[in-house]
This record gives structure tokens, sequence and C-alpha cells, in this order.
């Protein structure tokens, strides 16, 4: 017990055999047999979690999950099928852990490695272990050079002994690091980069670079998430492909028409309408994603009796899904999609040209930035207060919507601002948004379950309990829809209190204060 | 954490060789295993090829203040350590001089590592002195190899009665067969006579094998060198009774608790 271990990295031009062969010259050894496993670790597209320093290891059927960087096992599992969403997991501790991490999103394997460890137990002249040396290959696949590690192992009561052969291993040219998990080794030998991906990639922004080349900046970033997500929409592996895929699309229009002036106008109004159309061929699809991942939120809105009768209008949603997707695969994979994109990619490429006829191209992204943001600031607190004296949905779809041309301005711009101050603003207009947002949601919601209603193949028109189902969600959900909108006076009140008002007035208002 | 120690007033009754090849067995089964080497012999040392002796100049009284953890020594199995015959030795020996309540020593010594291990083995020299008591009042079980013969069994009353004189708790007392020759009608009449008298006497015996002996040429347990061998399966099923009266002293002891 209370073995140490001290990790050797094995330089290129080094064999392993040279160095044990080195080692058992003066010191004996019998080492033991040769053990091969094959590790595989599985996580989200985005790292789930990784971020939230976990490992999800399978080694055949058997499924651990424990702390990176420590060896603390936090549960386990036997699984027969390889289990792709948290729920595939028996009820259990790794469920009950995992679950709220992972949401909505699948398991993937982000790397396997074969494993083979050989021991050479170091023995003194009465033949007792002192230490132990061992090697250790990780092999992504079959036909990569193996990583190589030497774990040099002391035990208890035998620090001298382990200490000179450590002295031995490093006369031979081997330096000594501290232990690094075997998740990092594998993850590196397979070319992966944990943490690699993620849907709102930073954008490193100064305030003087000129506002063309850093709009670029964060266009490309957005291109990125766009491309990374693309292929897998077609393998159907979740729903967050699709959405992160959209939001970058979304993100790019924002850009696009809010950064005024930094390209020229054809151009700008060129890919606006581009993207545009982009967005709208998978509108339908994501729209179908979301009530097909409420299912279980609706069934729970019903009263018992009629909870299973709504069944016949999820199977009825759950098949147009799988038109609407052979649909957007095919625009996907169409040439109209793939010169959009082409030809989108190719411009973020151009460098800056010298002397831009955009009015604003080669001003500091900074001013910009400061009247964009002040700009939609005040609009929206001028729409805010109109709604006030005259509560119109039209008017709060509206306002919605600038909330979010805001929300993503503010983002865009984070580096360039005090980075505590852009991250309050943020979660105080994230309140304001979540009550558009529900309120959005919910008439949408109605109004699609009055349509599709009609929409239901005849033989379950038929059924009067799935019409009654129906329309008890609409009656609840219109409910809820007013109590949503009963809050939005108080929550607009919040986000626009004094405070935060001349937070927004001391960031952005020109002038009055340099950012950061 | 508990403590288990093979005791018995008499030498050569295979005290070393159950406390060596059980606490290897309970080290297997998992549990953190520390075997403490009280016999200045240093048999149990010696099988575990661990040197007896520190060195000259690390011997003496300055020794003596060394804290036990760092006396502790690996054996070359998983979750077993154990510590050497020589550190016990000379420092019980001025602790009992010193101290005040003399017979408490080696539970003092022995507390602080509660923390790290699970089981410990104390493999007892044949004595009815003051170590004697000490190892009492550290025990929770005290294993007492039994030799199917008269004398033995005299010997292991003796034990019994001085231990209730004493105010010790008889029930902490499990007796096993030790050196057993089946053939013997005499041990055969012995044994089912203590069965009948005795409570928590063992079924497994370890019956008298050339393997056991062995160990002194291979200097291990006798599973790891000879795992099928009718011994290494003796000392496995005694031990897994030894685990069940544990397991079923910790349930008591959890439910008295509450
Ligand atoms: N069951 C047995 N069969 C054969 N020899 C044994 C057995 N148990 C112990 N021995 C041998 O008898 C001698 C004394 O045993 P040991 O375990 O050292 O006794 P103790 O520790 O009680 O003095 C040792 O040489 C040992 O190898
Ligand atoms: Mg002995």
């Amino acid at each position: 017990m209370l073995t140490q271990s001290t990790d050797f990295h094995l330089p290129d031009d080094i064999e392993p055999t040279e160095i044990i062969a080195g080692i058992t010259a003066v010191v004996p050894t019998i080492p033991e047999a040769s053990q091969s496993i094959t590790l595989c670790y599985y996580d989200t597209f985005d790292w789930r979690l990784y971020r939230n320093a976990l490992v999800l290891t399978g080694q055949h059927n058997e499924y651990s999950l424990r702390e990176l960087d420590t060896a603390v096992t936090i549960a386990q599992e036997i699984c027969q099928t390889p289990p792709v969403f948290a729920d595939d997991f028996p009820a259990g501790a790794l469920r009950e852990r995992v679950a709220p991490i992972l949401g909505v999103r699948a398991l993937l394997e982000m790397a396997c490695a074969e494993v083979t460890r050989t021991t050479y137990p170091l023995l003194n002249e009465d033949e007792k272990t002192v230490a132990r040396l061992v090697v250790e290959e990780i092999r992504p696949s079959p036909d990569t050079t193996p990583l190589i590690t030497l774990h040099l192992h002391s035990l208890r009561g035998y620090d001298q002994e382990a200490q000179t052969i450590s002295q031995r291993l490093r006369d031979a040219g081997l330096s000594p690091g501290a232990e690094t998990d075997i998740y990092r080794q594998i993850m590196a030998a397979a070319g992966k980069t944990p943490g690699g991906y993620t849907p709102k990639p930073p954008v490193p922004l100064t305030p003087e670079m000129r506002a063309d080349e850093a709009a670029k900046q964060i266009l490309r970033a957005q291109l990125k998430v766009i491309r990374s997500n693309e292929p897998y929409i077609a393998q159907d592996i979740d729903t967050e492909f699709l959405h992160d895929f959209r939001v970058a699309i979304r993100r790019t229009r924002s850009a696009l028409t809010q950064i005024k002036g930094v390209f020229p106008a054809d151009i700008t109004a060129r890919f606006k309408q581009d993207l545009a159309t982009v967005g709208k061929m998978t509108n339908q699809l994501r729209d179908l994603d979301v009530y097909l991942l409420d299912e279980a939120r609706y069934r729970a809105l019903l009263p018992e009796n009629l909870a299973a009768d709504i069944g016949p209008l999820f199977a009825y949603l759950q098949q147009k899904r799988t038109a609407v997707l052979a649909d957007v695969v095919a625009h996907l994979h169409g040439p109209q999609y793939r010169q959009i994109m082409a030809d989108w990619e190719a411009f973020l490429n151009e460098p800056a040209p010298k002397n831009p006829t955009a009015p604003h191209a080669a001003r500091p992204i900074i001013q910009v930035a400061r009247k964009r943001i002040f700009k939609r600031y005040r609009q929206i607190v001028a729409e805010g207060r109109e709604i006030l004296e005259n509560t119109e949905d039209h008017l709060l779809h509206a306002l919605r919507i600038d909330c979010k041309k805001l929300r993503y301005l503010l983002e865009f711009f984070t580096p360039l601002f005090p980075p505590e101050e852009i991250a309050y603003l943020i979660k105080q207009l994230k309140q304001l948004q979540t009550n558009l947002g529900d309120f959005n949601d919910l008439c949408v919601q109605e109004d699609y379950l009055l349509h599709v209603a009609d929409e239901l193949p005849l033989a379950d028109q038929q059924s009067r309990h799935t019409l009654m189902a129906i329309g008890g969600l609409v009656a609840i959900l219109h409910q809820e829809r007013l109590r949503v909108k009963a809050e939005f006076a108080q929550t607009f009140a919040a986000f626009t209190a004094p405070a935060n008002s001349q937070l927004f007035e001391e960031l952005f208002a020109s002038g009055k204060r340099k950012g950061a | 954490m508990k403590t288990i120690a093979l005791y018995s007033s008499k030498g050569g009754v295979g005290k070393t060789a159950a406390a060596v090849n059980l606490s290897y067995l309970a080290a297997q089964s998992g549990y953190k295993t520390l075997i403490c080497d009280l016999d200045s012999q240093g048999s149990a040392t010696y099988y575990f090829r661990i040197k007896p002796r520190l060195k000259k100049k690390a011997q003496g009284f300055s020794q003596a203040g060394r804290p036990i953890e760092r006396s502790i020594k690996a054996t070359d199995y998983a979750h077993l350590d154990l510590l050497p015959a020589d550190f016990t030795h000379r420092n019980l020996d001025i602790a009992f001089l010193e101290a005040k309540q003399p017979t408490e020593q080696l539970r003092r010594i022995l507390a602080p590592l509660s923390a790290e291990y699970d089981l410990i083995f104390l493999d007892c020299p044949p004595t009815f002195n003051i170590l004697a008591e000490n190892i009492f009042q550290a025990a929770d079980m005290l294993l007492v190899p039994l030799i199917p013969t008269t004398l033995s069994v005299r010997t292991y009353v003796q034990l019994r009665a001085f231990l209730q004189q004493n105010g010790y708790d008889t029930e902490a007392v499990t007796t096993f067969f030790s050196l057993v020759d089946g053939r013997k009608k005499m041990h055969r009449e012995l044994a089912t006579a203590v069965y009948r008298q005795f409570d928590h006497v063992c079924k497994t015996p370890i019956p008298y094998r050339s393997q056991i002996e062995k160990m002194g040429l291979y200097r291990a347990p006798v599973s790891v060198f000879a795992p099928h061998s009718v011994a290494a399966q003796a000392y496995q099923s005694l031990w897994q009774e030894i685990q069940g009266a544990l397991e079923t002293r910790l349930e008591k002891q959890a439910t008295s608790q509450n």
C-alpha cells in the first residue's frame, strides 16, 4: 500500500527492451505475463463529461465512471448493448450522475486503444520485490506506432531501492514526469483533443483590431461550428447536431446584419439571403425535434386517463420527421448548399482589402461594438416600454428577436469588455429572454397543435380521444401562456433596473469609459 | 479495523504458518491487511522475504521513537504489508517498562493504523507474560491453534480460565485444530470432545502437510506456490470461516451502535 508511481516517457530513439535489458543486467527480475485490454472512452460530441472532469470507460460490456486525473471510481454498470443516451444505463448511481450532464446528448466513442502492460518485479538478493517496472504500450489502432510509458512503482519501505532504479532510468536518458491520466494519453495517441469542440468557440478579439478583420474572425468561428456538425445531421445521432448547426447559421446571419458597414454591401446582401435559405430548410425538422423531445412533458400535463391517447399524435410526428430528415439530408448533399458554403468559406478566407470600400471596415472593432450594442439596448428599452402600455403578442415576438440580437452581440464582443460585467449583463438579459422565449414557444405550440389535428391521418382523427387529448393540451398551454405573459412586466422591470442601465451606459455609450 | 491475534502459550503449534497464510488470503479478499511480527525469531518476516533487522547503526533507543508507519514494509502481494519483528519487539519492551498502564501499550501503538488497515494479524511469540496481556487487550479475536492432544487441550482450558478470571471477553477466543493427523484415532476422538465442549471452534482443521513446512523453502504463503494443494485449500476454507465470524461481529457492532 501507499505505493507511488513515477512515469517515464520514452523518447522515440529508445526501445523499451533496451531499457529493461539495462536495468535487469544489474537488478534481477522475473517478468510477469503481459496483459492486454481494450479501453474505449465515451463522451458527448461537445465533451460534457470531460468538462465535468469525468471519464466514462467501456471495456467489453463493463462501463465505469471515474474522476479525471484521480483514480476515484464513482460507479460501474454492465450494459449488454452499448448505451447511447443516459436512459440506456440501468437505474443506479452511474445514471444518476451522468443524466443531468448528458441531457439530450448521445454518447459517442471518442477513442479506443489496446493497452498492453508487462510488469517486471525488481528483486533484491532475497528475491523480494522492491519495486515494479511496468511497460505500458498504448495502441489506438493496430497500424499505429504505440505510445510507450514506463511506470516505476515504488513499494512502501523500499524508497531507497526505487530511487536507485529511478536514477538508472534517468542515466539511460529518460525523463521522469508526474503521472499522466491514461485517458489523456489515449486521447493524445488517438489524435483527439478533449474539449476541442464547443458550440461557442472563443474568438480572441482586441479592441484596436480592424472591424472587418474582427468580423471575419467571429464568422470563421461560426463556420467551424457549422462544418463540425454538418456531417452528423444525416447520421441522426441526437438532436443537438442540428440545433448547434442552426444556431451557428443564425449567429452568422445576425453578425452579418448587425456588424454593419464592414463588408461591401452586395456581398453582405448575398450571403444574408443565402444563409437564410440554409436556415429555413431546417426549420421544420427542428420544430419536430422539439415536440418529440417534449413528449414526456406533454404526457405529464394531461390527466392520466388521457395521457395514453396522445400516442397517435407522437407516432404521426415521428413518421413525419423521418420524411423531413430525408429532405434536409438531401439538401445538405445537394449542389445549392455546397455552393453557398464553399463561396462563404472562400470569402471568409480572403485577406482583408488594403483600402476597403465599406465605410466601417477600417475602424477599430471596439467602436463598432459599443455603438451596435448600445443602440440595440436602447431599442429594446423603448420597445419594452411600449409593450407595458399595450401588451400585444406580436410586439412581444419582435422584442424577443431583438433581445436575441443583443445577446449575440454581447457574446461576440465579450473579449473586448471586462469579463465579469459582460457575464453579469448576459445573465440579466437571459432572464428576460427566458420569459419571452417561453411565451413564444407556448404560442407556437398552441397554434401547431390546433393545426396538426387537421393533418392527422383520418383513422386517428376519428379517435375522439386523441382529439380530446390534443384539445386538453391546447387549453393547458393557453393557461400557461397567460401566466407567462403576466410575468413580462416584472421581468422587464428587472432587466431595465437603474443599475443595469447604468452599466450599459458606462460600458457602451462611447467615450464614457474605456473598454478592457 | 479488526485485530486478529494468532496466540498460544506454546511454540510450534502453527501460529506463524496460520498468520502468514490467513493474512495473505485476507489481503486477496480485498481487506487492507497488516501482519505484525511480534516474535523476535522473525519467522513471519522471513517468510515474506523481508529482512529481519535494520542495519546496525539504525538500532538502539533512538530507533524506538520512529513512528510505526515508517517501519512498515510492503510485501510482494497486493493489500498486504508487514511490520517487521524487530520494530515491535524493541518498542514494546521499552513501552512496557515506562508505561503507567503496561497492558494497554500494544493497543495504543496499533491505534493510529486504523485509518489505513481493515485487518491486523498479530503473529505472537509463545508467551504468557506481560506481552500476552497486551495481546489480549489489543485483539478483537484471539485465534488459538490447537493440536489435538490432551496436553494442548489442558493448556487451552487454563487459558480460558485465566481470561475469565481477569475479566477478558472469552467470546473473543476462537480455536482451530492445527497439525492434525487424521489417521490418529486419538486426534479424532479429542476433536469430537472439543467440538462438544467449547463454542467458537472452527470446522476446518489444518492438517499436517509437508507443503506447509516447505513455506520455509519457498518463502511464500502456501497458496502462492501450491495453490491447489490440500494445505492451501484448508487455509482457504479456514479463512472463509473467520471472515464469516468477523462480518457477523461487525454487523452486531453496527446494530448495537444504532
Ligand atoms: N500444518 C502443518 N503441517 C506441517 N508442518 C507444519 C504445519 N504447521 C506448521 N508446521 C511447521 O511446524 C513448525 C512450527 O510451525 P509455526 O507455524 O512456526 O509454529 P508457531 O508459530 O506456533 O511456533 C514450522 O517448521 C512449520 O513449517
Ligand atoms: Mg511463530
